[in-house]
């Protein structure tokens, strides 16, 4: 069978003015079934082009990118709309819940738009919430909530609809150090329950909280493998450093 | 996502923002308002001068001659002789004599409109005598200088003891020899009440005119046009040309008035609806800023699979809802102002004239108002729809 995520030399260029900006270079990766992947790298390093394309917010300007075998690039606005439903579920650094929406609500909107009908929305919506601990809390506003408890709702959001992957956009950015964690081990909970989990970020000590890393640099990927390999949170200059010493 | 969706959907954000959402809706309101009771005003008009006109008497033909240039002039015999010629069709005739002013009662001038008439005229218009008698058949014939007063009359000169007395007519003094029977349940000065009639032969000596207006009765309401048809034959034999005379009936004249009272309404009602044009892009400016502030919610609508379609249904309907939410609370508030209005009219007037929403109006003021919410809410929701889910997610 084959992978789940396939990049085959993805580019992406974006037009600014008169100049072209190549934001991501002959990109090329797969992601297994059950994997918990980190694609870290700087900023402008096409990390989060990478997670557009990948959460079907974006396609490809060359290469191909498989989404359980399906060629995204050729897809019309509506298909990717549908793919986005069914195939993807999103957690922002912002967490990004609907204000005027209680937890139940904003929980619910990824089975409106699939078209679940009200009573097996409302159960299900309550079991996700339920997942990350807030089944006590339907009825509140985001804003009535903590930044951890908000990230929570909208892993629940994520995990509702069932997705084929999860897509975490720095789930830990607007967070501190304790809740972060919480939210990494929500994540590595989800993993060893059997989802497929990537997690884009600039951190390499989140990072490394996943199985593997693919690390990007000005678009290229310039490491993949494991995470817990000593090079894998070494940026390829650090390591030509050291390599000059030991000449 | 079904439509049953989208509208709570759209409730709730209506709900969330009252008070723009009011200030939004205020065009709508008022003009829905405006049009509604200016169609019931003049509907309110229309009946009121259908029921003046009936109280007329709607089986009369008027008929006006002009003698000028024809070869041969038609005198009061003359006209009485057609009359007669077809008593299947045409029953009584009285002539009419129209005399502007120049009444006075003792040292005061009164505003009582004068006519000169035949004795059948009571009989005509179905006037009858509360005091003293009508004018009769001899006094026509002798030119006697007597007249019949309305009841108005009676009561604010004479105290209600006018028979007997005189008053003067064009510097003629003439004895008041009969009162009729008050018409109007209110009487005022200038209303039908406030009248005087005198003999034809008396009034034509008086203005030194040929007497030019008739008033012909019909045998048959029902047969309004045979019966017009046999006069104007009758009068174009006399003159042998139908140049030199005119007939109106009473339903052609209403018809007159009340197309011209429906031209003037749909003069101010198009007036109104201006304002509900001036609403419609009120409503449009208002979805334009609520779609950028809601940039980031479409974004995460789309992210979490929303189709353009979706975003675009939410929004028309969001701007429909408002604006049909107007057109109701326009509609009520028109049904109210109706009611004000009414009851100023009365107070004022004395008159009877019912400020009336017709049904219609209301149907159209509520579609349009939704219409226009369709409309001018398309705008908007097509910017809403076609934003970028990137660039929306990362809007601030």
């Amino acid at each position: 069978m084959a992978a789940l995520v396939t990049f085959q030399d993805v580019c992406k260029y974006y037009h600014m003015g008169d100049s072209t900006v190549v934001a991501a270079d002959h990109i090329s990766f797969e992601i297994e079934r059950g994997e918990f992947t980190a694609i870290v790298g700087s900023s402008g390093s096409g990390k989060s082009t990478c997670m557009n394309i990948i959460g079907c917010l974006d396609v490809p300007s060359e290469g191909t990118y498989f989404l359980s075998g399906q060629d995204v690039g050729q897809m019309n606005k509506n298909q990717l709309a549908e793919v986005r439903n069914e195939m993807l579920g999103f957690i922002f650094q912002q967490y990004n819940l609907l204000p005027k929406l209680n937890l139940l609500e904003n929980v619910e909107i990824p089975l409106m738009y699939a078209g679940v009908p009200r009573g097996e929305r409302r159960e299900r919506a309550l079991a996700a919430l339920e997942q990350v601990g807030l089944g006590d809390k339907l009825r509140h506003k985001p804003m009535e909530l903590s930044g951890g408890q908000q990230q929570r709702v909208s892993i629940a959001r994520a995990l509702v609809g069932k997705p084929a992957v999860i897509l975490a956009d720095e789930p830990t950015g607007a967070l501190d150090s304790r809740t972060g964690r919480e939210v990494l081990s929500m994540l590595q909970d989800l993993h060893s329950s059997g989802h497929t989990v990537v997690l884009i970020t600039h951190d390499n000590s989140i990072a490394v909280q996943a199985q593997r890393i693919i690390r990007l640099e000005d678009g290229h990927v310039v490491y993949d493998g494991p995470a817990d390999a000593p090079e894998a949170v070494v940026t390829p200059r650090a390591a030509d450093m050291r390599g000059r010493e030991h000449t | 996502m079904r439509i049953t969706e989208s509208f709570s959907l759209a409730l709730k954000n209506i709900a969330s923002s009252k008070v723009r959402t009011l200030l939004t809706m205020l065009g709508i309101i008022i003009g829905v308002a405006a049009v509604i009771v200016i169609v019931g005003l003049g509907n309110g008009l229309e009946n009121y001068i259908a029921d003046s006109f009936s109280s007329m008497g709607t089986n009369t033909l008027t008929v006006t001659v002009q003698s000028r240039g024809a070869t041969r002039t038609m005198e009061v015999e003359d006209m009485y002789e057609i009359v007669e010629a077809h008593p299947q069709e045409l029953e009584l005739c009285s002539p009419t004599v129209s005399m502007m002013g120049g009444v006075k009662i003792g040292s005061e001038t009164a505003s009582a409109s004068v006519s000169g008439v035949s004795e059948d005229y009571n009989d005509i218009y179905g006037y009858a005598i509360a005091q003293g008698r009508g004018l009769q058949y001899s006094d026509v014939a002798s030119r006697a200088k007597v007249c019949v007063i309305g009841a108005y009359v009676n009561q604010a000169y004479f105290g209600g003891k006018a028979v007997g007395q005189t008053l003067r007519v064009g510097g003629q003094a003439l004895s008041i020899v009969g009162v009729l029977e008050q018409r109007e349940d209110s009487m005022n000065e200038g209303g039908s009440d406030d009248c005087l009639y005198l003999p034809y032969s008396t009034a034509a000596r008086l203005g030194g005119s040929r007497v030019s207006s008739y008033v012909v009765t019909m045998v048959d309401e029902e047969r309004i046009e045979q019966s017009q048809a046999v006069l104007e034959q009758a009068l174009t034999d006399f003159f042998g040309s139908d140049d030199y005379y005119t007939i109106i009936t009473m339903s052609e004249l209403l018809d007159t008035m009340t197309g011209m009272i429906n031209i003037l309404v749909g003069v101010l009602a198009g007036i109104a609806a201006i304002s509900l044009v001036v609403g419609g892009i009120g409503i449009m400016n208002i979805m334009l800023v609520s779609v950028t502030e809601r940039t980031r919610e479409i974004g995460v609508r789309k992210s979490l699979g929303a189709k353009e379609r979706t975003i675009m249904e939410q929004f028309v309907i969001e701007a429909a809802v408002t604006s049909a939410l107007g057109g109701l609370i326009g509609i009520a508030l028109g049904y109210l102002l109706s009611a004000a209005a009414t009851a100023v009219v009365a107070r004022l007037m004395g008159e009877a004239l019912a400020v009336a929403p017709t049904l219609f109006a209301v149907v159209m003021a509520f579609g349009i108002s939704a219409g226009i919410g369709v409309l001018f809410g398309y705008l908007p929701a097509k910017k809403a729809a076609r934003l970028n889910p990137i660039d929306a997610l990362h809007y601030d």
